[in-house]
């Protein structure tokens, strides 16, 4: 089965218009890295420092995750060499701000939510190129890279400076445990992307896609809504730029600032972003597959949305001063202030732009994606590279907490939730192995799996604060 | 005659050894342990902040139903015993079966078996030893050990790997198991608290984090601690100088850090934190003797007249200057504020502290009170005193937090952890392969060689091998007149001409 999709990837000819997108994007990258390479000369910076490598991969990493979409839209197989390269080129300036940084700290990259991310998009990408050049899974670029991108965005606004260690930090077995973490998340998030592909050859329909994606970016705007909205206003962390970082009225008690009305506009955006959903419902309800164009319809509004809501944010937290409700005076905040808001919104837009792909060009993709069968085999192989590194990356968390703590276990939030992943990785195996489950059940559970990695990542960090408070 | 008694445990094994109940108590323990997460647990949170975040109402209901500290709570310690009891009921239950398939595997083949098998592939042959031979040599020559069969009617050859790859799965379980076992007995016979001592103090009192105190069996020193900062005033790293203590004897010292415990008759004393304990330890001082005002007389005892000597002094303890003369550090206010020409505290916090100095004299009588306001770089004197006091430095009480844990299962779950990783290993890397090897005539009346196989996992890779065994059967076959090259040419098409 697997050969099917590869003969008919060959006997696919080359779209019209191949060259466009490969100039459009070779022209943006010189532009920016030419730009970049002014300003630094203008300035008169370091040219290989570790923020110029950093902005160097995200560069390549938006080129690659460019081409790959442009490969799944148009199905032109000269995209995948370029956008291997553009990935290979990121890697490798991602490799070297991994190595500055250590140079620098002496020491490995693991010890804040910055350095962590840092290492686990290296991960992510090294693993794209792995899946694309072994397992010939070339599609699987145009999920990871946003991701990477993400990422890399959410980076630029962490607080970056390396800090040093403090004492529980100081063991060797951070690197073991974190290696194991960075490694583990990723294979996850490798078999959330074959999940995802084996929907797709599935023949998952679209409208049940459309109402996902719907529910995914509802979701994160409703939580947006219920937490920070304040009387029509949005409220966020409030930005020391002096100390690059958040305020604090008390001890782990965060300043919040309000932005007036923004707080409405993100009402309208959560209630445009669920739009779909509910058309979906309707359409299911009525049996009227009509209703089902008008969600694709309220999808391309909630696109649009999306970006203002974005644009409208970026212009009016970048560097402004706010009211407080907490404290008398004006406050001033900034974008680094919520990375995980403006991560949540961009983690959206891409996430209904890869939807309008599939719903493009869902044929084309079928072609080129490998057969279900493999899909199946390829996710069920990840988990199992992914569950012993769990395991491990558990067990030495133990360990070390033993020596630093105490304890091996004190249901530390952390803790806890990386235990719940790793049952949920053990349900999955168990009715795999013993129940036979293939194919769909299958792949929801590694979807579902992965959800609760994400949580465990970085919910849990933000929103359930303990002992594990590094990140 | 449905609930007879005798029924009952049958029913009760039949229900836990159901794997469908095993996943419905793993959802429930995850679903219990997510709501550990995100209500606010008792132990860990002070009890203001509970009541902070709920009304008195939602958080007597939700001490009713023990959900502020679910992970003690008896009805989760019952949930994991569950799990523990359907692991062991569904093992024990399918063990005897895998046991049979380890211990006795099936090495000859018949019509049927043959037709079953995942791989198979028909060679043809001129006669029966000379085929076998071959396919011997090739096995051999790839790794596989060789076993022959032998039967009259159909000799045949037997070779498989790594078949304990079967029982690896009960070795996860019994890890899990093991882990569990150790997490019990910790529970049960394990403890944990705190010490706190500062500088000198011996303590074998620790205050357990369930709350009350606890002795053990002998007795902690503390020969000094502190902490050393970055540049940027963040702790780098904090020690402490411990001793074990008993009988009166210092039997064991060591000077432990974060992440480097002393450990001592199975109880581990962790450095977790370190502070000030806001009390005054001692005030350096340097006294200068008064040689102006005449009144002391000059020995030999005392320094040369007008040069300081730097001393501390602890609280409430005299401390002898000369023969005579001895001061005592009375009081002290760590911020001080002066009202009609009295001196009051303001706070706790050592920003402005005042000190009074007691000096006494034997011989003169003389007993003067003085005090210093380091802030204000002065004295002021009540009576005239033989010496002068200029401040140096305080020294401020510290103490070491020491964590204290005696976790007897430990062990245990160490050795639970290591098993698990290599059962992990086993289940999911190596795979149990088997090939069967057989001289048969064909529904078409031809002899042939006969060759299957199956493996319990990663079936593709198992394709691969199996067309590269078949490759080497076949070159051996045709013998020495066949160059090995153009049979490796053939490779591609023969793996894919693999029956599915």
């Amino acid at each position: 089965m697997a050969t099917r999709a590869r003969v008919v990837q060959m006997e696919q000819p080359a779209a019209k218009g191949g060259n466009l997108l490969l100039i459009l994007v070779g022209l943006s990258v010189t532009f920016l890295l030419i730009v970049a390479l002014l300003g630094t000369a203008k300035a008169g910076g370091i040219l290989f420092s570790e923020s110029n490598l950093l902005y160097v991969a995200l560069i390549f990493y938006a080129a690659a995750g460019a081409l790959y979409m442009g490969f799944g839209v148009t199905g032109t197989s000269r995209y995948v060499t370029f956008a291997s390269s553009a990935t290979a080129i990121g890697l490798l300036a991602n490799t070297l701000a991994v190595a500055h940084r250590w140079y620098q700290s002496g020491r490995p990259p693991f010890a804040s939510i910055y350095e962590m991310l840092l290492s686990f998009v290296w991960t992510v990408a090294l693993l794209t190129l792995i899946a694309e050049k072994k397992f010939g899974v070339r599609i699987i670029g145009s999920i990871t890279m946003p991701l990477a991108v993400v990422c890399v965005i959410l980076m630029q606004l962490l607080p970056s400076e390396v800090r040093p260690l403090v004492p529980a930090l100081q063991s060797t077995w951070l690197h073991v445990h974190v290696t194991l973490a960075m490694l583990a998340y990723a294979t996850c998030a490798v078999s959330f992307a074959l999940a995802m592909m084996f929907l797709i050859q599935d023949n998952f329909q679209n409208e049940s896609f459309l109402a996902w994606t719907s529910a995914t970016v509802g979701a994160i705007y409703v939580a947006i809504v219920a937490t920070r909205f304040e009387h029509g206003g949005l409220s966020v962390t409030a930005w020391d730029a002096s100390t690059k970082s958040d305020m604090f009225l008390g001890r782990g008690m965060r300043l919040f600032v309000t932005v007036p009305d923004l707080g409405w506009l993100f009402l309208i955006g959560a209630v445009a972003a669920i739009a779909p959903l509910a058309l979906y419902f309707i359409g299911r309800w009525r049996k009227d597959a009509s209703v089902f164009g008008i969600a694709n319809g309220a999808i391309f509004v909630s696109i649009l949305l999306q970006v203002v809501v974005l644009a409208a944010f970026a212009l009016r937290v970048r560097n402004a001063s706010y009211p407080s409700p907490d404290q008398d005076g004006f406050f001033p905040t900034s974008l680094a202030a919520s990375p995980f808001l403006l991560g949540g919104m961009v983690a959206g837009i891409f996430a209904s732009l890869l939807y309008l792909m599939l719903l493009w060009r869902r044929s084309d993709l079928e072609a080129l994606l490998p057969s279900e069968e493999a899909l199946d085999r390829i996710t069920y192989k990840t988990i199992c590279i992914a569950f012993p590194l769990l395991t491990f990356m558990i067990a030495t968390g133990a360990y070390w907490a033993n020596r630093t703590w105490g304890s091996y276990w004190s249901w530390d939030p952390k803790e806890t939730w990386a235990a719940i992943t790793w049952l949920v990785y053990a349900g999955y195996l168990h009715m795999r192995i013993t129940r036979g489950w293939r194919g769909r059940r299958a792949a929801y559970f590694a979807i579902l799996g992965f959800g609760v990695v994400i949580f465990t990542f970085l919910g849990v960090t933000y929103l359930l604060p303990g002992l594990h408070a590094y990140a | 005659m449905a609930l007879g008694i005798s029924s009952i445990p049958k029913r009760l094994h039949k229900t836990l050894g159901n794997l469908r109940t095993g996943i419905v108590l793993l959802l429930l323990v995850v679903v219990a342990s997510a709501l550990g997460t995100f209500i606010l647990q008792r132990p860990v949170t002070d009890p203001e902040k509970l009541a902070q975040a709920y009304s008195p109402t939602t958080l007597l209901w939700l001490d009713r139903l023990s959900l502020t500290d679910i992970f003690h709570a008896s009805w989760f310690l019952v949930l994991m015993g569950l799990v523990s009891l359907s692991i062991i009921v569904i093992s024990v239950d399918r063990f005897p079966n895998a046991w049979r398939f380890y211990a006795r595997p099936y090495r000859k083949t018949h019509v049927h078996f043959r037709g079953s098998l995942q791989k198979k592939i028909e060679l043809p042959i001129n006669n029966t030893e000379d085929g076998l031979n071959a396919a011997e040599r090739a096995l051999k020559k790839s790794g596989w050990p060789v076993e022959s069969i032998a039967d009259k009617s159909e000799p045949s050859l037997y070779s498989e790997r790594h078949r304990f790859s079967v029982m690896a799965v009960y070795i996860v379980h019994a890890s899990l198991l093991l882990i569990f076992a150790g997490g019990i007995i910790d529970g049960v016979f394990g403890y944990s608290g705190f010490m706190a001592l500062q500088n000198g103090q011996t303590s074998n009192q620790i205050e357990l984090r369930k709350g009350g105190t606890r002795q053990i069996p002998f007795s902690v020193k503390c020969n000094g601690a502190g902490q050393e900062n970055y540049a940027d005033g963040s702790p780098k790293r904090w020690w402490s100088k411990l001793a074990v203590v008993q009988n009166g004897q210092e039997i064991e010292a060591k000077e432990i850090v974060v992440n480097d415990p002393l450990v001592h008759q199975g109880l581990r004393f962790y450095q977790a934190s370190f502070g000030s304990t806001g009390k005054l330890a001692g005030l350096k001082v340097a006294a200068t003797p008064d040689t102006t005002g005449g009144t002391t007389k000059q020995s030999l005892a005392m320094p040369p007249p007008g040069s300081p000597r730097e001393t501390t002094l602890p609280f409430n303890q005299p401390v002898q200057l000369d023969v005579n003369t001895t001061v005592t550090l009375a009081e002290y206010i760590p911020d001080f504020f002066i009202r009609d020409n009295q001196i009051f505290k303001r706070s706790d916090d050592p920003v402005n502290p005042a000190f009074r100095l007691q000096v006494k004299n034997a011989a003169t009588g003389e007993d003067a009170k003085l005090w210093i306001f380091p802030a204000y770089n002065a004295t002021a004197q009540g009576e005239k005193a033989s010496y002068t006091f200029e401040y140096r430095d305080m020294d401020m009480g510290y103490y070491t937090g020491l964590e204290v844990s005696h976790e007897p299962g430990q062990w245990l779950v160490w050795g639970g952890v290591l098993l698990m990783g290599a059962g992990l290993f086993v289940a999911f890397y190596l795979v149990h392969m088997r090939v069967w090897v057989a001289a048969i005539t064909n529904q078409q009346g031809n002899l042939v060689l006969w060759v299957g196989g199956q493996a319990n996992k990663n079936r593709d890779r198992f394709e691969q091998k199996f067309g590269e065994l078949v490759d080497n059967i076949r070159s051996e076959l045709e013998g020495a007149n066949v160059v090995p090259r153009s049979a490796k040419k053939q490779k591609p098409e023969l793996t894919l001409a693999g029956v599915k």
